[in-house]
């Protein structure tokens, strides 16, 4: 039961580290450890907060309730066999939700400060999250309708991919769901995290007034959605896995190995135009929308 | 094998909206006359052989091969611009591609009947539209050229559909026939280029009365 | 027999010897056994009505009445060629081009009109294409290169649409034998076709050569195209080209008549022929060059004949009478205009004025020919136009014949305004008498074909009645 929980939980502390050792491994620099980031998450712990005037309640909570929101949506998500803590019909809807709300959230946070750059990241992140919903929206119905299932152990666990197009099928929604992960967790092709000039930021803009330990849950949740992402990009991969040990073996070195896609792909990619960004992720939309079709015929819904 | 090259084939159409270079352009065009060939490889095996080389050529030589290159030559006498920008946002352009899409798949099951591959159909369908639609969208001479072909790969598909195999003097003609009109069409752009300077269909209000 | 064959076999020898070979004896020689080889391909079609050619040809009288008038019109056009030829073309590489792209385009348009196979109607309509799009820019200004590129790629898209419209008419019954596609069989196999692809494929057919036969809803790059052409090759394009593309859309039509679906093909074609009327009586207010207001008159004319055939078989009489007396005063028109041109060394209508005085015969054969076009009295189109008028009030369709007489009445109040600016219009102050090119024997050849129109419209032959007659008998 609580095995996959543990599982994400030792994988968002370690993801960032791994993608930053990554990072400067690729461009030739001697990194920090792994490690790092735990590091710094503690030293954070221990500081106390900072307001500024002009902000409210809202702001105080907003980061409690974020990050409450992302650790609740991983109890949703099971690692092949191991089920996950919660698990009903219909539950990856609620799990959408959850990451919807706690961002919502942080949107109002942003407003709350008053500062200018806040509300425009806040801005960009709202319709961006809005754009990428349709794309997980689509994939998730898609193999729902494939399996019959509508809860995300189940449908994991009927995944049989035979034919040649459910190969497709799913290859497609491994690719679909990377690049939901990296809009979600503000990353390359649509936000820079390294970036310095509010003007061009969209994630790192809202969080710029939060400090100590509510940035800390900040940084917690985000390592705890590529976790949520990676371990979901695992089961597509693996629908199911008997063996015990199997499962324990293998998910590290998917996730390894997506962790290092996600470095690689933040190297070599150059951030988007801004204005170019809406297009980006609608196409995740569209790819998504190929993918529905094609499940639509192998299901037989549309008969060829 | 079918169904997945079809979907190939129906995501580089989403393709040509997304991307505004027009090197890509000449590439998706090359990828889908390599489609093309294959899908005709799998489903006209039977056919006669004669027919069936000349159709293959007509795919792999003329779709993959010549156009293509002649479309890159094209764009290097004239210094085409590397990106050329659409009239219509590209962010509209995908949603329209993919309800095209979508229409397409309606549109196909109201005609159903048993003489047709609605996998061909319904593909060719969005492909002719969505030809239709990039010559609307754009300015350039040069990509209503590659409309103008995404539209003929619609015509070949459609012909698969209907199980279409015409005698072969007839499908022969047919053929040179396409070749000559891209050849003559490329021509004579390259004429306006360097007549006008300027590739751009704006350009072209001399005999407005 | 494969009669068909040997003639586009020598006339691909014709054609590439007045291509390769530069004197201009020889381009006469070739041109004028050119016009008798087709007359006689006309003849021996005639002799031979109802029998198959070559595998995918036919002589029935549809294609003889038309190949005949493409005779007909084709030796005034290569005699009036000359005088373009000494005019506007420079070097003698040229003349062989002009002469051979000529007769390229009269052999497709005979196998259009002769073949009997859905698909090589197509081939040979895109070969019209490429031919007409060099003819155009055969004169390589600037206003003809965009012509040119218009034509060129309007055509081939509306090409490609009547291609998709011909896979649909082929989805039943299609075997890869020689008589899959042709029209008999299409014919014979007719009730079998789904209604619904039927519909399709008209509705894709008609959009498709819709460009060749200069009606909505492709229009607008085939006016273009007559409107920087050299005066004799619209003299073709305005009139055997239109008559191929509407053959190749009148075959459809006639094996969609033995169906269930015909009444919904009336409508279409009656709205089309609406449709192209009411934009030709918009355009023509600015029109300001003589082409383009002869090509928007071809546009008017067969708008009618569209409407006419959608009355069903009590219009088609006049439809076909009026296609010939069409094809046949156009020509006449359209080599008027080249004298015109040489008179005032301009095609603007703002560039001409005091014809009359200046030049009184042709201004006569000029008044002649506006009356033919337009349809009044003696004329014979006034025959044919009255019959389309009989047969709309025989089918009790009272307000579209009367507004279709408010709209031919703007057309002819326009084309006689515009008209009126170049017979007795003030002179332009930039014209020059010295420059003016008269010919004497040039209007001859208009002369004889108005006469001609009122021969067959007044005292039409026997053989001649026999032939529409006949024609009307494949419905």
């Amino acid at each position: 039961m609580g095995i996959s929980i543990i599982l994400i939980i030792i994988t968002a502390l370690l993801f960032p580290g791994i993608v930053t050792f990554a990072k400067t491994k690729i461009v030739g620099r001697k990194g920090p450890k792994i490690i790092q980031p735990i590091y710094d998450l503690f030293k954070l712990f221990k500081k106390r907060n900072v307001y500024s005037q002009t902000s409210g309640i809202i702001f105080q909570i907003a980061p409690i309730i974020y990050f409450a929101t992302v650790f609740l949506a991983a109890f949703f998500i099971p690692i092949g066999n191991y089920k996950a803590i919660i698990s009903f019909n219909g539950d990856f809807v609620l799990f959408a939700y959850l990451l919807g709300f706690g961002r919502f959230m942080m949107i109002l946070a942003a407003m709350d400060t008053g500062s200018g750059f806040e509300g425009m990241g806040a801005n960009r992140e709202a319709f961006y999250s809005l754009l990428a919903e349709p794309a997980f929206f689509i994939i998730f119905s898609s193999v729902a309708l494939m399996t019959g299932h509508t809860s995300f152990y189940d449908i994991f666990n009927n995944l049989h991919i035979e034919t040649a197009l459910s190969y497709f099928v799913a290859a497609l929604s491994i690719y679909i769901l990377f690049w939901v992960s990296m809009v979600e967790n503000s990353r390359m092709p649509v936000d820079d995290p390294k970036t310095h000039l509010e003007l061009t930021m969209v994630h790192e803009v809202m969080v710029l007034d939060h400090s100590g330990f509510e940035l800390a849950l900040i940084q917690l949740a985000g390592g705890l959605k590529f976790a949520i992402f990676g371990t979901l990009i695992y089961n597509f991969i693996l629908p199911i896995q008997n063996n015990f040990l199997a499962n324990l073996i293998l998910f590290p070195i998917v996730i390894l190995i997506y962790a290092l896609l996600v470095a690689v792909s933040e190297s070599y990619k150059a951030r988007n135009k801004m204005q170019k960004n809406a297009q980006w992720i609608i196409t995740l939309s569209a790819i998504s929308i190929v993918v529905f079709l094609s499940v639509l015929i192998i299901t037989e819904k549309i008969i060829f | 094998m079918n169904l997945i090259l079809l979907i190939i084939l129906m995501a580089s159409l989403v393709y040509f909206f997304l991307t505004e270079r027009t090197s890509n352009y000449v590439k998706i065009l090359t990828l889908q006359g390599t489609l093309l060939f294959a899908i005709a490889l799998i489903n006209l095996i039977d056919i006669s052989t004669l027919a069936l080389i000349l159709i293959l050529l007509e795919t792999i030589i003329i779709k993959a091969i010549i156009v293509p290159q002649f479309l890159n030559q094209l764009r290097r006498t004239n210094n085409l611009r590397r990106v050329a920008q659409s009239q219509v946002a590209v962010f509209y352009s995908i949603i329209l591609i993919v309800s095209i899409i979508i229409i397409s798949f309606f549109a196909a099951y109201y005609v159903k009947n048993q003489y047709i591959q609605l996998s061909f159909f319904t593909v060719s369908i969005s492909t002719v539209l969505g030809g239709i639609y990039f010559i609307i969208i754009h300015k350039n001479l040069f990509n209503h050229i590659v409309g103008f072909l995404i539209i003929e790969n619609g015509a070949f598909l459609l012909s698969l559909a209907v199980g279409g195999e015409f005698p072969f003097l007839v499908s022969m003609a047919v053929l040179i026939d396409i070749l000559m009109a891209v050849l003559i069409i490329g021509v004579f752009v390259n004429k306006i280029g360097s007549t006008f300077g300027d590739m751009s269909i704006s350009s072209l209000n001399k005999i407005k009365d | 027999m494969m009669i068909i064959l040997y003639f586009l076999i020598v006339s691909a020898v014709f054609a590439s010897l007045s291509f390769f070979i530069k004197n201009k004896i020889l381009h006469i020689i070739i041109a004028v056994f050119y016009s008798f080889m087709q007359i006689g391909l006309t003849i021996y079609a005639y002799l031979n009505i109802n029998n198959f050619d070559s595998v995918y040809f036919k002589f029935d009288s549809l294609s003889i009445l038309l190949n005949g008038l493409l005779n007909i019109i084709l030796i005034p056009v290569l005699f009036h060629s000359k005088y373009y030829i000494e005019r506007h073309v420079a070097t003698i590489k040229n003349r062989g081009r002009f002469i051979t792209m000529i007769i390229i385009l009269s052999s497709a348009l005979s196998s259009i009109y002769f073949t009997d196979n859905v698909v090589l109607v197509w081939v040979c309509l895109e070969i019209t294409t490429i031919c007409v799009t060099f003819l155009i820019y055969h004169e390589r200004y600037i206003a003809a290169l965009e012509a040119a590129w218009k034509y060129l790629f309007i055509s081939s898209f509306g090409i490609t649409i009547a291609f998709l419209g011909i896979l649909f008419l082929s989805v039943q019954g299609n075997n890869a034998n020689e008589v899959s596609l042709s029209f008999t069989h299409l014919n014979s196999i007719a009730h079998n076709i789904d209604p619904l692809f039927l519909k399709i494929a008209f509705l894709l057919l008609i959009t498709g050569y819709s460009i060749k036969i200069n009606v909505f809803p492709l229009y607008a790059a085939t006016i273009d195209a007559k409107t920087t052409a050299p005066f004799a090759v619209n003299a073709i394009t305005s009139t055997a080209l239109i008559n191929g593309g509407f053959i190749a859309v009148f075959r459809i039509y006639a094996i969609i008549s033995k169906t269930d679906s015909f009444k919904w093909v009336q409508n279409i074609l009656f709205i089309v022929g609406i449709i192209s009327l009411f934009i030709v009586s918009i355009q023509l207010f600015k029109v300001r060059r003589f082409k383009r207001m002869f090509a928007f008159s071809s546009m008017e004319h067969l708008a009618l004949i569209f409407i006419a055939i959608s009355l069903g078989k009590i219009g088609l009489y006049a439809a076909m009478l009026h296609l010939v007396f069409h094809t046949l005063s156009k020509t006449g028109v359209f080599l008027h205009f080249g004298q015109i041109r040489a008179f005032f060394q301009s095609a603007w209508i703002k560039d001409t004025g005091d014809y009359f005085k200046k030049n009184g015969f042709s201004a006569l054969v000029y008044i002649f020919s506006i009356l033919t076009i337009t349809a009044i009295p003696p004329s014979g189109m006034f025959v044919s136009e009255f019959l389309i008028f009989k047969a709309l009030f025989e089918t009790k369709q009272y307000i579209t014949a009367v507004l279709i007489i408010i709209l031919l009445t703007i057309i002819v109040y326009l084309i006689f305004k515009h008209s009126m600016q170049l017979l007795f219009g003030k002179l332009p102050e930039n014209f020059k008498q010295e420059n003016a090119i008269v010919s004497k024997f040039e209007p001859v050849s208009q002369i004889f074909l108005f006469s001609l129109v009122i021969y067959l419209a007044y005292f039409p032959p026997e053989f001649f009645t026999e032939l529409i007659k006949s024609v009307l008998q494949i419905f």
